[in-house]
């Protein structure tokens, strides 16, 4: 295993850009009309925060791992992995947080404990609807192909914002971030890498 | 192999006009010669004196498309540029994602499973699953058995090189060989330069990274080791930095149109280099990559000249 450590992370991203951006082209070509599931799932996020209802964290909750695991398998797993050696890997820690949410979100109901500061709350608050509203939106910005758009509960990025911007409206144990922020870096590092 | 070169020649041929000397294009010719009417120019397999031309095709990241079936068309178009201007070498690696498959349909797309001289890897940290991964490599190149295989980044290579001698005895490959990339483990590959019996050696090179000027490669031609040269454009960021500078108007005696020519010449024109593999999912770069497999040659001054050029430039 001494030769693992020659490697570096260039190594590991042996595919393009336009490789890269071209799976969200094709994804978005093979699951419509799921968008159209997802933008209803964003406003039953939003609809469940703003009515506080007993319900609200529970049903949150199993948006969130009802998103994870699509992603996990559907992006992740059957199509990013195809160009890139590693993404089973990161399939499986999709599939573990989406764990970590149904334990905590739905069957504990800890998603019923907002936090008191009105900072942590704007912070939280402004980051999902920057995720839910204005992701769509980055590719077509950014000189892309409008049709290589990113949205929550469908690809990873937005997944994990969105992820740690209802996170930080709660009560959340901190071991629940490390996986949407690990995955924030990893997907960082690789749009830098690239 | 010799069929498939002559097959390349005589597809040159037709273009070339009846007065030619054909030995207008060996190493070292530092005299002006016509690209287009000098012959491929080829190396030397040492342990078979197969000749191969001297410029191959890479796979990493380019060929890496997923089942995306626009890409897969780009690759095959890649391919069929890359045969018609008489190459033959491909390299890939199951390290490269989906680069295999996407030879395989290119290969099966351009009937060119008999011009083709497949080089691929081993890559697994348990020996034990090699064989079952040449397997598998082989059924997604779709060919009957692979010209080269090699041990990827030296990994497990001490039980992977007792697996390849076997299938080279038994005629499943037929010849063996170790890479490594990015002026990594030189060490390590000196030493299994030294001790195993090799056919090929894969490692990088470059105008700008050379110490392998100084021991792997006279090490390779002392103990009768093709190379194998990877990222030629050092992952096409020496392309980037050059592209921008001015051609010198003399790289018109080596029949350098563009740098990618000029860079590929000075590495193939090291007489212990037998093949460079650069990398590209464009045909434009793959006819200027292949454009360097003719014409004439740097010599040693010209070589001289050609560093101190880029150097100066960078």
């Amino acid at each position: 295993m001494g030769e693992l450590a020659s490697y570096q992370l260039s190594d590991f991203i042996l595919f393009s850009q336009s490789a890269y951006f071209r799976l969200f082209e094709l994804y978005n070509q093979a699951i419509w009309p799921l968008h159209v599931v997802a933008i209803f799932l964003a406003i039953f996020i939003l609809y469940a925060l703003w009515k506080k209802a007993v319900w609200s964290g529970q049903l949150i909750a199993v948006i969130l791992v009802i998103s994870w695991l699509w992603v996990a398998v559907a992006f992740l797993y059957q199509r990013f992995y195809q160009i890139h050696i590693i993404a089973n890997w990161y399939a499986y820690g999709f599939i573990i947080q989406a764990g970590l949410i149904a334990w905590f979100g739905v069957i504990k109901n800890r998603f019923n404990s907002r936090v008191e500061s009105q900072q942590r709350v704007k912070v939280g608050l402004a980051l999902l609807l920057f995720v839910l509203i204005a992701y769509p939106f980055i590719a077509f910005i950014s000189g892309r192909k409008w049709i290589q758009f990113e949205m929550f509960a469908l690809t990873p990025d937005p997944t994990a914002l969105a992820t740690i911007a209802i996170f930080l409206l709660f009560k959340t144990p901190k071991y629940c971030y490390l996986i949407p922020a690990g995955w924030v870096l990893i997907s960082m590092v690789t749009l830098l890498v690239m | 192999m010799k069929d498939k070169i002559r097959q390349s020649r005589r597809r040159f041929l037709k273009f070339v006009s009846l007065n030619i000397s054909l030995g207008a294009g060996g190493f070292f010719v530092s005299r002006f010669v016509n690209a287009s009417t000098s012959p491929i120019i080829t190396a030397t397999i040492p342990s078979t004196n197969e000749k191969i031309p001297v410029i191959g095709l890479g796979s990493s990241r380019t060929f890496n498309v997923g089942n995306d079936p626009q890409a897969l068309d780009n690759v095959a178009e890649v391919m069929r540029h890359f045969f018609s201007a008489g190459g033959a070498l491909i390299d890939s690696s199951p390290m490269y994602g989906s680069s295999q498959p996407a030879i395989g349909y290119g290969l099966n797309k351009l009937d060119k499973k008999s011009d083709i001289f497949s080089a691929d890897k081993v890559w697994s940290w348990n020996a034990g699953l090699g064989p079952e991964q040449m397997e598998k490599s082989r059924k997604y190149w779709g060919v009957d058995a692979f010209d080269l295989m090699q041990v990827h980044n030296l990994v497990e290579w001490e039980e992977h090189m007792k697996t390849l001698q076997q299938m080279k005895r038994q005629g499943k490959i037929r010849y063996i060989g170790i890479t490594t990339s990015h002026g990594r483990q030189h060490d390590e590959l000196e030493e299994v330069m030294r001790t195993q019996p090799l056919d090929f050696v894969q490692f990088s090179y470059n105008i700008l990274d050379r110490d392998v000027e100084q021991n792997l490669l006279p090490l390779a031609r002392k103990r009768g080791i093709a190379t194998i040269i990877n990222r030629p454009f050092q992952r096409g960021d020496l392309i980037g930095e050059l592209e921008d500078k001015p051609l010198p108007g003399w790289a018109s005696k080596i029949n350098c149109e563009n740098w990618p020519q000029f860079l590929l010449k000075f590495i193939v024109s090291n007489p212990d280099v037998t093949c460079a593999i650069p990398a590209t999912s464009q045909v434009v770069h793959v006819k200027e990559n292949m454009a360097a497999c003719y014409g004439a040659l740097p010599d040693q001054a010209m070589r001289k000249r050609m560093i101190d050029y880029v150097e100066n430039i960078i």
